[in-house]
């Protein structure tokens, strides 16, 4: 499958940065001139499948260009973007991290209308969000139900100083 | 330090004074107090707290972009990202990584938009760093930007400018050769050359910006 990424690899354009793992590149197709983006060599599609040693490394990566556009370009801000996903406007198969230059009134919009979100609707959100982080919050639960003590429970998870302080809370 | 809206005119001048007079340590403490992020991290503002831990903690954005829209913030007051060192910006964005991939399992969206603003004019509305991780999904026009093509030279231009400095931050020590005087003067061939030429002019014109200016933009 030709990916955009990975030719920009191949063929080393208008590389800023070349290890074994990331480039740096400028982009010639881009939202403003100065747009650079930071890719990691392997092909990965989304950024959850990028390993946490790439994302260090993507991550410090765009730091830095970000700070050299600030000096190099003298711009006045950056945006960091990923696009991830489909639904996220992401076009190339190959996660990418883009640092955009800006200037005031350089006419991009990348604000957005902040959503009128009823109570329930955030409190939905906030749940749902909690309880995939942490699947173990539905187990706890369970042990909840049939446990005469669910602080104690619930605490034993936490760190032992933590159930120190827990015990010691408990009359 | 009083809140801002409550004061007279007098109190206003003499606060921006003040302000003016501040040591750069100074104007970072008083940020710090006047920022409505630490509140949250110190617990004096409510706020939907999903993750925690020594570094940071994720929040539900208040004046979300999308329902479910998180926010990662350091717990140490950084205005913007060129101030955080490598360890704690790569733990962010580790967390943020996380924070998508539970939006994506539990929200079902199509996509995550993970979005950092730096200095007012990206569009940074609170002096205090952090990362976006937006739900997303088709046609919600949510940083709906276009890409175009980008002349040649210009992005001649930004390589020659930029690579210096980036060697200069990754410690590589390599004279690079200046692509900019090995190009021959960009004439004016048509239109949209000659606007882009403007714009690289007006860049370099305002070269000596500094990054605490750009923290600084805040009041």
């Amino acid at each position: 499958m030709k990916c955009e990424y990975c030719d920009i690899i191949e063929e080393k354009n208008n590389l800023l940065y070349e290890d074994d793992d990331v480039v740096v590149a400028v982009r010639d197709v881009a939202v403003t001139p100065g747009q650079i983006s930071v890719i990691p060599k392997q092909h990965f599609t989304i950024f959850e499948q990028v390993p946490p040693d790439i994302v260090t490394k993507c991550s410090i990566m765009a730091n830095k260009v970000s700070v050299s556009v600030f000096e190099g370009l003298g711009s006045q801000g950056t945006n960091i973007i990923v696009k991830n996903g489909t639904g996220a406007g992401q076009t190339v198969p190959h996660f990418a991290m883009d640092i955009i230059p800006r200037q005031e009134e350089d006419g991009l919009n990348l604000q957005w209308q902040s959503k009128q979100l009823m109570e329930d609707e955030m409190d939905m959100a906030f749940s749902t969000l909690k309880d995939a982080l942490n699947p173990t919050a539905i187990t706890v639960k369970k042990v909840k139900d049939e446990s005469v003590k669910p602080e104690k429970v619930k605490e034993e998870k936490g760190k032992e100083n933590y159930m120190l302080k827990s015990l010691k809370r408990i009359p | 330090m009083q809140p801002q809206q409550q004061m007279t005119p007098e109190q206003q001048k003499e606060l921006e004074e003040k302000i003016k007079n501040m040591s750069p340590e100074e104007l970072q403490e008083f940020q710090k107090q006047q920022c409505i992020f630490c509140q949250i991290l110190a617990g004096k503002v409510p706020s939907k707290k999903i993750y925690e831990d020594e570094k940071c903690i994720a929040v539900l954005d208040v004046n979300p972009a999308a329902k479910g829209h998180v926010i990662v913030i350091p717990k140490e007051h950084y205005a913007i990202m060129p101030q955080i060192p490598d360890t704690e910006i790569s733990h962010l964005f580790l967390i943020a990584q996380k924070m998508s991939q539970v939006i994506l399992k539990s929200l079902k969206s199509a996509g995550t938009s993970i979005f950092v603003a730096n200095g007012l004019a990206a569009g940074q509305r609170a002096q205090h760093f952090m990362i976006h991780v937006i739900p997303r999904r088709d046609g919600d026009k949510i940083l709906d930007v276009e890409d175009k093509i980008i002349d040649k030279e210009l992005v001649h231009k930004v390589t020659s400018s930029v690579q210096n400095k980036l060697n200069e931050h990754l410690g590589i020590k390599k004279e690079v050769v200046d692509v900019k005087e090995k190009d021959p003067e960009p004439k004016k061939s048509n239109n949209k050359k000659s606007e882009d030429n403007k714009k690289t002019k007006k860049i370099k014109d305002t070269e000596d910006v500094g990054l605490d200016d750009i923290a600084n933009l805040f009041k």
